[in-house]
């Protein structure tokens, strides 16, 4: 048997004559956090659909828990635990309610409910909180009450789909270590976000979509190395003249210019500063400000998906 | 740890594994999310009970001494209007009876129901038997109402129960109407156009205050195409007419109306959802 919580191969969802999704291959091992990245409109919740049986594929095939989504939807469904991003009509619920409700859902036995029902909401610390109403809870906890609903029969699979939108920071770093506490658990977690740092910060390996196709995938790492060459970031009036200058030398890897602000990938940054302000010099370029950026997820992210230009910040 | 299609791992929380315990488990649940839903709006709540019975008591009262009792047939116009106000709580009923799933759909609480392993029939199930006891409730308060301003029901008890009974076929039916409308159509906007459009001819292209012989002709043979009028037919012979074999037509006929428009906002409810149980 497979060591893989999800796979799909070939994954592709049509609307119209629109490619949400196209020819979509991902593996998640079991076990493990994977990130799926991309800007809004890359395919991320149309992937989520399907994987969660909402939605069938048009091409290809996915695989949860090894059940095929587009055969056996209804057993994939009980490996499930799906966190959606919308909150949902739950105002008029107390906490405790709402967990009951999504507990029995999920046929868990009435003799083993209520305790499972106050050990999830323990475990997210909304106890002392569950009778109170929904509408009466902060976002951050809304969140975590939604994530406690996702865990409640204890899926093989937790599907998140921006668990930390709208959230403040403190309640964005308590839903990432629940989210860790659950991987360090044995459980695997599929998590789309449109954040990079908390894809950095939490997953295992990444995968970024761009226009429903799968860009790249790896760890935060490999994918840093491999996109994220460091950048020595220049600020001058004659931007075009510096790319020029630059662009061909053996150790640049790539220049680009926009506005008044010149980026230019290197191997290393901090070395590579200083030569690249001597260069300037001897060409004439006026330098106004230079600094340099090591590699993030944003700059793979951008540069994977070809967006450089217009989202450098 | 390795994953075999269709075992759950070790670490999982046991399920319930008998089929039919899973299904009233989760229509349990359905139905206590809406019952508490409905509950926490008091003013809702209060106003749903008691706005048909201010129709019988003003409307009843009112417009009944303006009415000509060869046009209706009866002294009683009260007792003439009670199936129309029944009526027309049944269709308020099954308007609002859809908008809980309206909003479920737009805020998403929808796709979290679909992706949970219940079955897809029990949400429209779950709603309809909701809609059909508030409903029962309603009628059973219009019933006490009316029998305080007189209104002797000619059939007595059983037909008291009857006329429950004929709401109660009318209220899955058009409530079926109107989940669909709320799942099929493109958001709250649009619902609630049609379906406050849809209200009011429902009720006068109908024989609710008037009965089918004073109308034009037209009119008329527009009310026969409304299912109400038969709803209306029925409660109208138990209330004033008392036990006639034509009963056993209409029962039969809202039957039927009921369990196609049943099946059909099933039908069209699961291939909306991605076609699976």
């Amino acid at each position: 048997m497979t060591g893989e919580a999800i796979t799909t191969s070939g994954l592709g969802r049509v609307f119209g004559d629109r490619h949400a999704v196209c020819d979509l291959d991902l593996r998640v091992p079991t076990g493990q956090v994977m990130g799926l990245l991309g800007p809004n409109g890359a395919g991320k919740t149309t992937t989520i659909r399907m994987l969660t049986t909402l939605l069938a594929p048009t091409s290809g095939s996915a695989r949860v828990a090894g059940l095929d989504v587009r055969r056996d939807p209804a057993r994939a469904r009980r490996h499930i635990g799906y966190v959606p991003q919308e909150k949902g009509v739950r105002h008029l619920l107390t906490g405790r309610e709402s967990a009951e409700i999504e507990a029995d859902l999920h046929h868990i036995p009435r003799r083993d409910r209520d305790r499972r029902v106050a050990e999830v909401l323990d475990l997210l610390g909304l106890l002392p909180d569950a009778d109170r109403l929904v509408s009466e809870y902060s976002g951050g906890m809304q969140r975590r009450l939604d994530l406690a609903c996702g865990l409640l029969h204890r899926p093989d699979v937790l599907i998140l789909d921006e668990p930390t939108l709208g959230l403040d920071v403190p309640s964005r770093r308590q839903v990432w270590d629940h989210v860790r506490e659950l991987r360090d658990g044995g459980g695997t977690v599929l998590l789309a976000t449109n954040y990079l740092d908390e894809a950095d910060a939490l997953c295992d390996r990444v995968t970024i979509l761009d226009r429903g196709r799968g860009v790249v995938t790896g760890t935060p790492a490999e994918l840093k190395r491999k996109f994220g060459a460091d950048v020595v970031v220049v600020r001058t009036r004659q931007a075009d003249r510096l790319r020029q200058v630059l662009s061909g030398l053996s150790w640049v890897q790539q220049v680009k210019a926009v506005d008044d602000e010149v980026s230019v990938f290197v191997a290393d940054a901090p070395s590579a500063l200083p030569a690249v302000v001597a260069e300037a010099q001897l060409h004439d370029v006026a330098v106004l400000r230079a600094t340099y950026e090591r590699p993030t997820l944003d700059d793979v992210f951008l540069r994977s998906t070809g967006r450089a230009a217009e989202g450098r910040p | 740890m390795t994953v075999t299609p269709g075992r759950r791992s070790d670490r999982s929380v046991p399920l319930r594994a008998d089929r039919f315990g899973r299904w009233a488990q989760e229509l349990r649940a359905l139905l206590r999310r809406w019952y508490l839903q409905l509950v926490r709006e008091r003013a809702h709540l209060v106003l749903t009970l008691c706005q048909p019975a201010f129709w019988l008591v003003f409307f009843g009262l009112g417009v009944g001494r303006l009415v000509d009792r060869a046009t209706v047939g009866t002294d009683d116009y009260t007792g003439f209007i009670l199936p129309g106000v029944i009526g027309s709580t049944v269709i308020g009923s099954a308007i609002s009876g859809a908008v809980p799933l309206l909003w479920d759909k737009e805020t998403g609480y929808l796709h979290k129901l679909l992706s949970m392993p219940i079955n897809r029939g029990s949400i429209l199930l779950s709603r309809l038997l909701f809609q059909v006891l508030v409903t029962a409730v309603q009628v059973a308060f219009i019933l006490l109402v009316a029998v305080a301003l007189g209104v002797r029901v000619a059939t007595g008890l059983p037909g008291h129960l009857l006329v429950l009974l004929v709401a109660a076929l009318l209220t899955v039916a058009l409530t079926a109407i109107f989940l669909a409308l709320a799942y099929l159509g493109p958001g709250h906007n649009t619902f609630f156009t049609v379906s406050g459009f849809a209200a009011l001819p429902l009720l006068l292209a109908s024989n609710a205050f008037v009965p089918l012989a004073a109308m034009p002709v037209w009119m008329a043979a527009v009310a026969r195409l409304n299912p109400l009028t038969y709803a209306n037919e029925a409660s109208r012979l138990l209330v004033l007419d008392g036990w006639r074999a034509d009963l056993v037509g209409y029962l039969v006929g809202l039957s039927l109306f009921a369990v196609v428009c049943v099946a059909a906002a099933y039908l069209a409810f699961r291939k909306q959802t991605g076609g699976s149980t």
